[in-house]
């Protein structure tokens, strides 16, 4: 059994996590990650705000005065 | 985040390493292992499984046996496989050499069965543990298989194959008998087959406790 | 689902381009998947039903042996795999469809377009479902765990398959441009590996097998990346999409989620292999499998602290909102699952629990206590959106929500404290003092009786979740059945202005 096919994984992971690091370097260079955190509110819209609660128990809403 | 291509890199370059490292290399180091080929009687192991038993391998895999019985011994020192007599030595990979399909199995809600044909259980215990484990095993929660007997007339002498020694309850009535199927004959011959006992040069039991076994 | 519409809004928001192309209102989107993810809907309960009647069975017969011992099509070997099958490819799978397509859909803001290639889709993968159980059935399983169906059933579920993910690339190319939401960076994940796993094991195992011992590492490898790298991200996707948007507030810290995604697809990968610790594989590929499982508290933790924090405050909230409960417990148990399961690839660990009943809890706890309680908790929130209908009734929904959450919790406690002890008799021995040494429980058969009151618990806790399952679609029928809440097309929104509950702030 030669040492070729672990050779060749160790070479792999290796690369991968040289490759995940520069992933992460080239992300934060090029401002992936600005204004990052304003992504948690692409969920809401105007029909769906923030700031409201969107589930409820059926009945326990109260029906909207016509 | 917000690039689709690069996420997808990300997602297909992960999955490609485990693959790579799991599969493949795998594949290609213990899947090129091959028979052992024994100096003294130049005998190829681990033996290819005579036909009637590789039927019977066929009628496990319909029955589901897998999902209560693993094929697959621990080492020494690791769980007490051997101290119940399911292996002298741990299962290597050359065992299964000779299997076109494996049946490892994960759960022992029943007893290992890689070595059964080495125990002392012949094949009219076989029989009967398959018409009812209640049979020979009271209590056991292993299922009942009546439908790989025949209850049929005697017809002149009866069968040399037809149960005997059965309790009361599963006796068969005056000039009835009953007989295994060949899937039952199958089944047991497989049964029966399944020993791996050759030592391979890599098989040596390891043992934790240090020392000889 | 008019693009003309005159009240049509095009928000800018702070964060996001100028959305000069248009925008659809959620509701439109929401209608216009209406007809394929309602029939995934409808498949997935049809399945859920199926599976639980299977489990029954199963469960009955492993302390009932002779429990309709005589029909070879029902024996334990066959009813068991049929349960497995039906509950993962019918009732999760199509769930999974269901959610990710309906998510994806919102996400992309945009409408979406060719929903013809989701019906075919949902077709073809439910015939190749039914052709594959009733193949088990009839005994031509392939006996690969988690692979079981015959091969004349399989290139149905490859060409579904197919559809669905040219789909979601179509949608994912077309959408709003502005940032990728978290969920979809875990659907896309999860559409994408799922095929690929699935391809890769068809290939290596069933038409072209490879050799011996390489056989149980194709098998583990994919049959864990079911769980880590399909289900798993596409509950946590729901939960990253549903949580929030119950309660009005976003993900607290949002950085820690792409955290959590990256260290999920890195070692997630390689956890697969420790289904096979102590067997005939290479010390160093378990090795590894065992520290990418502990590594996985990295993801795991990551995540649960992401959740904790956005319910932070809020947890009163879980008296009003069904979908809630559901993502909560969901949550809850996939940090606690997840966390067990690095427990129990430590080799001393593995040493008793492997081969237990402990493995089967532990693959409930996270396949129903998580994933499907995740699956429940997003359908009570869909389905009025799709269907423009009201639950009709709070009290089926609580009877849901507690059949299944104390059905699954017995369940789970019992099975573990029974595989525990069956795990700890089989390895126990004892040294006397000559060195000799022996076993504690030498009889196998002693430790089958010790483990029947955890069976028959097990039993106890499946009727508990079949009466929940059964409340569950009753309900569902029963909401199909009221007349729609608003006549016309236009769809019902479910938080009208006058109905903010009086204890939030």
């Amino acid at each position: 059994m030669g040492y070729g096919a672990y050779t060749f994984v160790v070479v792999m992971a290796v690369a991968v996590m040289a490759s995940a690091v520069y992933a992460l370097y080239w992300a934060v260079k090029t401002g992936q990650f600005r204004q990052f955190e304003k992504g948690a509110t692409e969920i809401f819209t105007a029909e769906e705000p923030e700031g409201q609660p969107t589930d409820f128990f059926p009945q326990k809403r109260k029906k909207p005065t016509a | 985040m917000n690039k689709g291509p690069l996420l997808f890199l990300g997602i297909f370059l992960t999955l490609a390493f485990s693959w790579t490292g799991i599969v493949l290399t795998n594949h290609l180091t213990v899947g090129q292992i091959g028979t052992y080929i024994d100096a003294e009687t130049g005998t190829a192991f681990p033996q290819a499984v005579p036909g009637l038993a590789q039927q019977g391998k066929r009628v496990y895999q319909e029955l589901g046996c897998l999902y209560c019985h693993t094929q697959q011994v621990r080492r020494p020192g690791f769980g007490a496989d051997d101290l119940r007599g399911w292996g002298e030595r741990q299962s290597v990979p050359r065992d299964y050499v000779q299997q076109e399909r494996l049946l490892l199995g994960t759960m022992r809600t029943g007893p290992d069965l890689m070595n059964v044909g080495a125990r002392p259980l012949n094949a009219e215990w076989h029989y009967k543990h398959l018409l009812d484990p209640q049979i020979t095993s009271p209590g056991s929660n292993m299922a009942p298989f009546p439908f790989l007997f025949e209850m049929r007339k005697i017809v002149g002498q009866p069968s040399p194959k037809a149960l005997q020694g059965l309790p009361p309850q599963y006796a068969p009535p005056a000039g009835f008998e009953l007989v295994p199927t060949h899937r039952a004959e199958a089944l047991v011959a497989y049964l029966l087959s399944l020993k791996h006992e050759f030592d391979y040069p890599e098989s040596i039991p390891v043992n934790t406790s240090g020392g000889k076994k | 689902m008019s693009s003309a519409d005159p009240s049509f809004v095009a928000s800018l928001k702070p964060g996001t381009p100028e959305a000069t192309a248009e925008r659809a209102l959620l509701s439109e989107i929401d209608v216009s998947t209406r007809r394929p993810v309602f029939f995934f809907l409808c498949a997935a309960l049809v399945w859920l039903l199926v599976g639980t009647g299977f489990a029954l069975i199963a469960s009955i017969k492993l302390h009932n042996p002779a429990f309709l011992g005589q029909a070879e099509w029902l024996t334990f070997g066959n009813v068991r795999t049929a349960h497995l099958n039906s509950v993962v490819y019918g009732w999760a799978t199509n769930a999974a469809f269901a959610v990710a397509l309906w998510i994806m859909a919102r996400l992309s803001r945009t409408q979406v377009r060719h929903l013809g290639i989701l019906d075919v889709a949902g077709f073809f993968w439910n015939l190749g479902v039914a052709i594959g159980i009733v193949g088990i059935l009839r005994g031509d399983s392939t006996s690969i765990e988690w692979l079981e169906f015959p091969a004349y059933a399989t290139p149905l579920l490859f060409v579904a398959y197919a559809l669905i993910g040219i789909w979601a690339i179509i949608a994912f190319r077309f959408r709003q441009p502005g940032h990728v939401y978290v969920s979809q960076w875990y659907l896309l994940a999860a559409l994408f590996w799922f095929p690929w796993l699935y391809s890769i094991a068809q290939l290596m195992l069933v038409f072209a097998p490879v050799r011996g011992a390489v056989q149980p590492l194709v098998n583990w490898w994919f049959a864990h990346n079911v769980l880590g790298l399909w289900f798993t991200p596409i509950g946590l996707a729901a939960i990253y999409y549903f949580l929030p948007k119950v309660l009005g507030k976003p993900i607290h810290s949002y950085y820690l989620s792409a955290l959590g995604f990256w260290s999920l697809a890195l070692f997630y990968n390689w956890a697969g292999v420790h289904h096979l610790i102590g067997g005939p594989i290479p010390a160093w590929v378990l090795s590894a499998g065992i520290v990418a499982s502990l590594l996985m508290i990295i993801p795991v933790v990551t995540t649960g602290i992401n959740h904790h924090l956005t319910m932070f405050g809020s947890f009163g909230r879980l008296k009003d909102s069904p979908t809630l409960r559901f993502m909560v417990f969901g949550g809850m148990s996939y940090t606690l699952v997840s966390l067990i399961g690095s427990a129990m690839a430590v080799r001393s660990f593995n040493e008793i629990a492997h081969f237990t009943h402990f493995t089967v809890a532990h693959a409930h706890h996270g396949l129903y206590a998580f994933f499907t309680m995740v699956m429940f908790g997003s359908i009570y929130y869909m389905m009025p959106r799709l269907t423009g209908r009201e639950w009709p009734s709070a009290p089926l929904i609580s009877a849901h929500f507690w059949f299944c959450a104390v059905g699954i919790t017995i369940y789970v406690v019992g099975l573990k404290i029974g595989g525990l002890i069956q795990g700890w008799e089989m390895v126990a021995t004892t040294t006397s003092e000559a060195g000799e040494v022996a076993l504690r429980v030498p009889l196998f058969l002693d430790i089958v009786k010790h483990t029947l009151p955890y069976l028959v618990s097990r039993s106890l806790a499946g009727m508990m979740i079949t009466i929940g399952h059964l409340a569950f679609a009753v309900h569902f029928v029963w909401m199909l059945l009221q007349p729609r809440a608003v006549a016309g097309a236009q769809p019902v929104r479910l938080s009208p202005d006058a109905a903010l509950p009086a204890s939030r702030a």
